[in-house]
């Protein structure tokens, strides 16, 4: 069967309903004649505004429909496709609720933190259509889990094996397994690098090292080093991984926020919008 | 093939089942013939074949088609066992009936720990929050932009903590006020007075007293203009030019057919200048007071009750001065722009005639002249004159004043007669008449004025010379300065007062066009010459009751 994303559901059932939701409203808007200039108070206005406010509560509903898996109104895909499509649609309603009119002031505020967080939903889009196949393209067949299970095995018979290995490359091999670390930071999680890690310092010092090895000592080594290229590849695959699930994550810690900060911002506008009416 | 397959599962028990197919195949996937669910195991991860014998082939690690590149090829021998990830397979004497036979064990269960801390793998471990995130800035925005400027302007009880939060109202401005209106910009409360209402007409005319209403009592405006209020046309924040359309919609909403809005209106429907204004109405003072009178509607005649034909004054030779000979006139000589530049004054008699047009009344002998303006004065000053000359006057001029030689009566030698002084007041009586009726009915006053013999007395007709055609046309002389004055008025051959020189509507479209761009002329809307309030009409707000609590503030 083939894979249909939340962009094509319904094959561009919600596309279609934005476009000619945002088709319709800048016809309307070009056609509606306003004095002096455009603004949020016309009748149009209070219609695009209306229309935005509601837009922005239902999208605002999503986070709470896509946990009611019990729910029969509609698919969750479904769901999601419309959230993308109407969420984008809302950028050029609300844009023309404001009539350009902008300054620094509440409903500016609102109409910012609008955009914030419908570009922060299209950066999430973008890494929802990217990143699951370079998940699958690191990991393969296999798991997070089972790469940390290998990394363990790999420790197990490496410190085994390095036990007989002179002390410079044991420390190395010691180091290894004592002081490995995955994650940890933001700033790891998201790069998928550590700069420190221990694995790759030893494997970059190994050879200099070993070169003066001979007869069993030698053969040792060269299982040992083997092991060690092995933890340090599995390593750089769990790292890609938690930086693949870590980029998934990034975009809704701005995403969610940011629309509850939006939800304020739009109840501060319209309640003093209409104190001083 | 057939296989046995007998999976230990703990130190007793173990697991029995038999296998068919082609090849088996050895994973983590449930569709595997041979299931290892293990971590460590990838999806697929190898097959058995049977090629005389079992054989066990693995493919690359990650690898979909295990059979395209085999990395391992093992013979499963009795008693040799093979590892696959952490399991162990191995091969037994098959029993009767069956190709092969596997044991398979897990060898290597998974530790207890792996060594890496599971809470460091992800960014909800690392305490980040997005619950704890979305109610902090949502607080803070409402808390800052709504709770506290709401606090003060609705008079809750926090309403002292804007000042020191130095958050406000402010922040609820959507934009700039027109520059009249920056001074009251930070105190929303003077136009806005009661929270959750519309701003009332009443806030407005706090300043705009002295506004006019569009029409006057008569066409009753409260009921014609029911609903509207100064907002409807006047929207402020709209930044710091005006607070109103440029354009012709307001007006031609209802001047477009203004009988079916206002039955008792006199303005005639229009809805663009160049297509369908009507022709210009002129404003003329009559006896009765001020008439209004559209061109075309037949001769339109100025009733000054003045004479004055333009012609001579514009003479080309120009005219006789008596102080500077033949001087040519020009219309500034006598319409002089007033100090707004946009209209004159009026003529005045003093300050444009009189230099020519003197009002001696006896050359001859002196330059004195009658006051203008009151005639019963004027004969006075006259008797005066002669009753002086009778009385003191020196031989010459009593000669040429009264025609006959003589002198004063008190310049003679001796007391004068009572017959005397008879006939000197009789002879000073007699000349004054005479030269008053010169003077009023002949010479002086007749040269401009019409005059009317009553008794002994003259009455001089009032005289309406028109200085406003159009009062309620903006039109400012000084933004056509670039014009001649005969351009629009053509006065150079009137020889009648009463002759109109005003332009019509034809001459004003030589140079404006309507509402439209057009080549050539000058984009012309409403609003260029014609004003919404009208200042003669006393605006009667019908206010609404005030109603709930003001805002802090409000006056």
């Amino acid at each position: 069967m083939k894979h249909y994303s939340i962009l094509e559901y319904a094959r561009f059932r919600w596309f279609k309903v934005a476009i000619a939701t945002c088709v319709l409203s800048a016809a309307v808007y070009l056609w509606h004649d306003v004095a002096p200039k455009p603004y949020g108070g016309s009748w149009l206005g209070y219609t695009l505004g209306s229309i935005g406010a509601a837009l922005i509560l239902w999208l605002l509903y999503y986070g709470v429909r896509k946990r009611r898996y019990r729910s029969t109104s509609g698919t969750v895909q479904g769901w999601l496709s419309a959230h993308v499509y109407l969420g984008a649609a809302l950028v050029v309603i609300v844009t023309l609720h404001t009539g350009f009119e902008l300054g620094w002031n509440v409903h500016t505020l609102a109409y910012v933190l609008m955009l914030v967080v419908v570009f922060s939903g299209m950066w999430g889009v973008f890494v929802y259509l990217r990143v699951p196949r370079a998940m699958t393209q690191n990991l393969g067949d296999e798991t997070l889990e089972a790469l940390l299970l290998r990394i363990a095995d790999v420790d197990r018979e490496m410190r085994e094996k390095a036990l007989s290995l002179p002390d410079r490359l044991f420390v190395l091999v010691d180091r290894s397994v004592s002081g490995g670390r995955l994650g940890g930071s933001l700033l790891r999680l998201v790069s998928g690098r550590d700069p420190a890690c221990p694995t790759a310092a030893a494997v970059h010092a190994w050879p200099s090292i070993a070169k003066s090895l001979k007869g069993e000592a030698s053969r040792l080594d060269k299982e040992v080093y083997g092991l060690l290229l092995q933890k340090h590849q599995l390593l750089e695959r769990a790292r890609r991984d938690l930086r693949h699930k870590a980029v998934l994550d990034l975009w809704l810690y701005f995403h969610v926020p940011l629309a509850f900060m939006l939800l304020a911002a739009l109840v501060a506008h319209v309640v003093s919008v209409f104190i001083y009416w | 093939m057939k296989i046995l397959l007998t999976t230990k599962a703990g130190p007793r028990g173990q697991l029995r089942k038999t296998v068919t197919g082609e090849w088996l195949r050895v994973g983590r996937n449930a569709a595997c013939e041979i299931h290892l669910p293990d971590p460590r195991v990838t999806l697929d991860h190898g097959m058995i074949v049977n090629r005389d014998g079992l054989v066990y082939l693995e493919g690359e690690s990650g690898s979909q088609n295990i059979t395209r590149k085999t990395v391992r090829s093992v013979r499963l021998k009795v008693g040799e066992p093979i590892e696959v990830g952490p399991y162990r397979i191995e091969a037994q004497a098959p029993p009767a009936g069956f190709d092969g036979a596997l044991v398979i064990e897990l060898a290597h269960p998974l530790p207890q720990a792996t060594g890496f801390r599971s809470r460091d793998l992800t960014l909800a471990s690392l305490g980040l929050t997005k619950r704890w995130a979305a109610w902090l800035l949502g607080l803070a925005v409402l808390v800052a932009f709504l709770v506290i400027p709401a606090g003060r302007v609705l008079d809750l009880p926090w309403r002292d903590t804007a000042q020191v939060a130095g958050t406000g109202d402010r922040f609820w401005n959507p934009g700039a006020l027109i520059l009249a209106h920056q001074p009251i910009q930070a105190r929303c409360a003077s136009c806005h007075e009661v929270a959750f209402e519309h701003v009332k007409d009443r806030a407005c005319l706090e300043c705009h007293s002295a506004i006019g209403h569009h029409v006057g009592a008569g066409m009753k405006p409260a009921s014609l203009f029911e609903g509207a209020r100064c907002a409807t046309c006047h929207r402020d924040h709209k930044g710091v030019k005006a607070t109103h359309r440029d354009d012709d919609k307001l007006c031609i909403d209802c001047h477009r057919d203004l009988p079916s809005r206002a039955k008792d209106a006199r303005a005639a429907n229009t809805s663009d200048f160049a297509t369908s204004h009507p022709p210009f109405r002129l404003s003329l003072p009559t006896a009765t007071g001020l008439k209004r009178v559209r061109q075309g509607d037949g001769p339109i005649v100025e009733m000054s009750n003045l004479t004055f034909p333009h012609s001579v004054h514009l003479d080309a030779r120009g005219v006789r001065s008596p102080l500077q000979g033949r001087m040519k006139l020009e219309c500034r000589s006598c319409h002089q722009p007033d100090a707004s530049r946009r209209a004159f004054e009026p003529v005045s008699m003093r300050k444009h005639c009189q230099e020519c047009h003197a009002l001696q009344f006896e050359p001859a002998v002196t330059t004195r002249e009658v006051p203008h303006g009151k005639p019963a004065e004027a004969v006075t000053v006259i008797e005066e004159f002669y009753a002086n000359l009778a009385l003191k006057g020196v031989p010459d001029s009593f000669q040429k004043a009264f025609g006959v030689p003589g002198e004063g009566l008190l310049r003679r030698v001796g007391e004068p007669s009572a017959a005397d002084r008879q006939n000197a007041l009789a002879l000073a009586g007699r000349k004054a008449k005479q030269v008053s009726t010169e003077l009023f009915e002949v010479r002086v006053c007749k040269t401009c004025h019409s005059i009317e013999r009553a008794g002994d007395d003259w009455k001089v007709a009032p005289v309406r010379a028109n200085n406003t055609w159009m009062p309620h046309a903006r039109f400012d002389h000084k933004s056509h300065q670039q014009a001649k004055c005969a351009n629009c008025h053509a006065v150079a051959q009137s020889k009648e007062a009463s002759d109109v020189a005003m332009p019509t509507i034809k001459a004003c479209r030589e140079c404006h066009g309507g509402s439209r761009p057009a080549e050539g002329k000058v984009t012309s809307n409403c609003m260029q010459c014609h004003g919404f309030h009208d200042p003669a009409h006393a605006w009667d707000p019908n206010f609404k009751p005030r109603a709930g609590a003001k805002v802090a503030g409000a006056p």
